[in-house]
């Protein structure tokens, strides 16, 4: 047992030793003895042994005591322990590849592959109320009961399904539209925009003002002004000219669409909107549902790709 | 007293910057090589690298008087009545295994052997025997693995050869040589002797011991490895059938017909290892040089603080007898219940000691009292009681966790 659990670790460390390729080798020719049903008679396990023995013994006699006496039962428990955390590694693997983590979709515990967690990350929501983080989890998130008429929608026959809900200033949103406005086109996909500014500012208002009022201008141009509003520099965002001028630029009325922005009608149907987005009890942006199932955090394109196309398995 | 400290400067590896963490106590496997040994080997392949005792040419010339000025220090060394009777091999085992098959042993011979030979010295008898019907009878030891001469002398009429071990290397136990050869020849057999763990420790002399055949390896003996000594009495060795042949043992040689040359030569078949009989030369050179009382008594000085300290340790058991003035500088030993190939390693892990572990190539001995092997320290007169302190300290370390 063993040469098996030796073979693996000095495998490894073959990698950055030559020592330890030495090591492998001469564990790899006692795997294959013990295969092919002859007796491991190398030396190979006592010498290993030995050497774990005499720098244990440096430092504790009773460590390097309990270690000769369970030596076997060691390496049954390091076998095991390999075993699993193999597994558990190549499951990590799998779900990083598949939901750009290592512990599941939207988990935000740690990853060795996306240590700082970008993958997972939101601006987080605040409750204008109590200035209080939403208090809601992944669980809680839902299209149920969400009117998807009150949004900018485009194709909406088709069989699956996007929802995302976005802020045109915040940073994760930004980061990660490029990829959803890829995927909507590639796989034609009923896509429901909901802007909704986590932080509520005034000029976020009016962009999600501005926009009912482009998309109620021409619902086809809303998608080229959406795209470009995620594109254009932050700090741009904040001057209605800038806003109006890129409407302006797709052969829209800017100045229309400013005085429509302004409208009572049209912050009330904003309001109405926010107050819809809140049903899905989503806590940060971006959230992007599709077919219903809620993906939080800028995801790389690959697992929304896997979500339209059902690859995730567990 | 002996001088340790000034031999072990003509040793390179005892005087390399690392050689406090080398503790060289398998001598018992192989011996150190001193600088002229090595210098000697150079020397040949370096200045004169020809055949030896065929080319006429001047190096042809020089390097045969060099061998055969080796042929003569062998012969000096153990006292032989002349170069003839002094064959060249590769080592110990070669040495018997060409007396065993040159001797002409027939169905009704038997063979005597003691029960701690090493395997060079019972499986070429064994085969023999096998193959002639002849009689190979073991001799058991005392209880306390010293040589039985009472029993040797009640089954020793009758035998046809004595191959015996002169010091044992599972134990370093020396047998009584002159009283075995002694009542062998009374008997009317003859005696072939195993020297090889006999010639770092101390002189034989085979006309004062009246030998028949003394085989021994240069590289137990401060030699290079691939050279071994057959001495035989010339009689004896003119009465043997050849061996080995070819190039090098024939005077003459027709399509249907050849004449072997005279001893030794008949038995040197092909080229030989020239570079290593120089070295074994400068080696007996350098032993000849040597006090082997001091050494003996240097030896036992080690063996004795080795043993005494060592026996205070739980679960230690001793191989051979407790007195190590009978043990050469042998001290072979194993604890109840543990792998004797763990405590080697772990004392080369720690303090760099390297001792022989297992069976020794005594696996008879071994299978015969049931055990699975034993560690062996054998010291060699350039070890120190220094030395035998770390292994003591050592070694009562790595007793605490057994």
């Amino acid at each position: 047992m063993f040469c098996v659990a030796a073979l693996v670790v000095f495998s490894i460390l073959g990698i950055f030793s030559a020592t330890h390729r030495e090591y492998a080798r001469r564990a790899l020719d006692c795997v294959f003895r013990r295969v092919t049903l002859r007796p491991c008679n190398t030396g190979f396990s006592e010498q290993v042994r030995s050497q774990i023995l005499a720098r244990l013994l440096g430092r504790s006699v009773w460590a390097a005591k309990m270690f000769n006496k369970y030596f076997e039962v060691f390496a049954w428990i390091f076998m095991i322990a390999m075993v699993a955390s193999t597994i558990w590694t190549a499951q990590g693997i799998y779900r990083y590849y598949l939901y750009g983590s290592c512990n599941g979709l939207n988990s935000t515990s740690f990853c060795a592959f996306d240590p700082s967690g970008t993958n997972n990350k939101v601006s987080s929501m605040q409750d204008s109320e109590t200035c209080s983080l939403v208090n809601s989890t992944e669980s809680d998130l839902t299209l149920a009961g969400l009117d998807l008429s009150l949004f900018p929608r485009q194709n909406e026959s088709a069989k699956d399904k996007l929802v995302m809900i976005a802020c045109y200033e915040c940073d994760y949103s930004r980061a990660v539209y490029p990829d959803i406005a890829k995927l909507v086109a590639k796989y034609n996909l009923d896509f429901t925009f909901i802007h909704f500014p986590v932080k509520a500012g005034e000029s976020e208002t009016f962009m999600s003002a501005f926009g009912n009022c482009v998309y109620k201008s021409s619902p086809e141009k809303f998608w080229a002004w959406n795209e470009q509003m995620f594109a254009a520099s932050k700090s741009d965002l904040d001057k209605p000219e800038f806003v109006a001028t890129l409407a302006s630029n797709l052969g829209l009325d800017g100045q229309a669409l400013l005085s429509c922005a302004l409208d009572q009608a049209t912050l009330d149907q904003v309001r109405s909107q926010y107050s819809e987005a809140k049903t899905t009890k989503f806590y940060g942006t971006p959230t992007i549902f599709i077919n219903g199932q809620a993906a939080v955090g800028p995801k790389p394109y690959r697992v929304y790709r896997a979500m339209v196309n059902k690859y995730l398995f567990f | 007293m002996f001088n340790t400290s000034q031999v072990r400067q003509d040793f390179p590896l005892l005087t390399r910057p690392d050689s406090a963490r080398q503790i060289y106590f398998d001598n018992a496997c192989m011996s150190l090589k001193p600088s002229l040994v090595i210098d000697a080997m150079t020397e040949y392949y370096r200045d004169y690298p020809a055949c030896v005792g065929r080319s006429s040419h001047h190096l042809g010339q020089l390097a045969s008087q060099k061998v055969q000025a080796v042929r003569a220090k062998v012969a000096k060394f153990i006292n032989a009545s002349s170069e003839e009777e002094i064959i060249f091999t590769r080592n110990t085992t070669e040495s018997i295994n060409l007396v065993a098959r040159s001797l002409g042993i027939k169905a009704t011979d038997r063979i005597l052997v003691s029960d701690k030979e090493h395997n060079s010295n019972l499986v070429p008898w064994q085969l023999l025997c096998q193959q002639t019907g002849a009689t190979l009878e073991v001799l058991p030891s005392r209880a306390d693995n010293t040589f039985d001469l009472d029993h040797f002398a009640q089954v020793i009429t009758g035998a046809r050869l004595v191959a015996i071990g002169h010091t044992a290397n599972l134990d370093g136990v020396t047998v009584p040589i002159s009283e075995i050869i002694r009542l062998a020849h009374s008997a009317g057999a003859q005696v072939l002797v195993d020297g090889a763990q006999a010639m770092l420790h101390q002189r034989l002399d085979v006309r004062a011991l009246d030998l028949d055949y003394l085989a021994f390896s240069g590289h137990k003996m401060l030699g290079p490895t691939g050279t071994g000594v057959l001495y035989g009495k010339a009689s004896l060795l003119n009465s043997l059938e050849p061996f080995l042949v070819g190039g090098d043992t024939v005077e003459s040689v027709t399509y249907t017909d050849h004449k072997f040359l005279p001893v030794p030569e008949r038995f040197e078949a092909g080229l030989q290892d020239y570079a290593g009989l120089l070295g074994l030369g400068a080696a007996i050179d350098y032993l000849s040089a040597l006090d082997f009382s001091a050494i003996r008594e240097h030896e036992y000085q080690l063996n004795h603080y080795l043993t005494s300290e060592v026996q205070k340790l739980a679960k230690f058991r001793l191989i051979g007898p407790e007195d190590p003035r009978q043990r050469s500088g042998v001290l072979s030993f194993y604890f109840d219940g543990v792998d004797a190939h763990q405590i080697a390693l772990m004392l080369d892990n720690m303090s760099g000691i390297m001792i022989r572990s297992g069976q020794h190539c005594v696996h008879s001995w071994f299978h015969a009292h049931k055990l699975t092997g034993s560690a062996r320290v054998s010291l060699a007169f350039y070890n120190t009681m220094e030395e035998a302190e770390q292994f003591i300290k050592t070694l009562t370390k790595i007793n605490q966790i057994f």
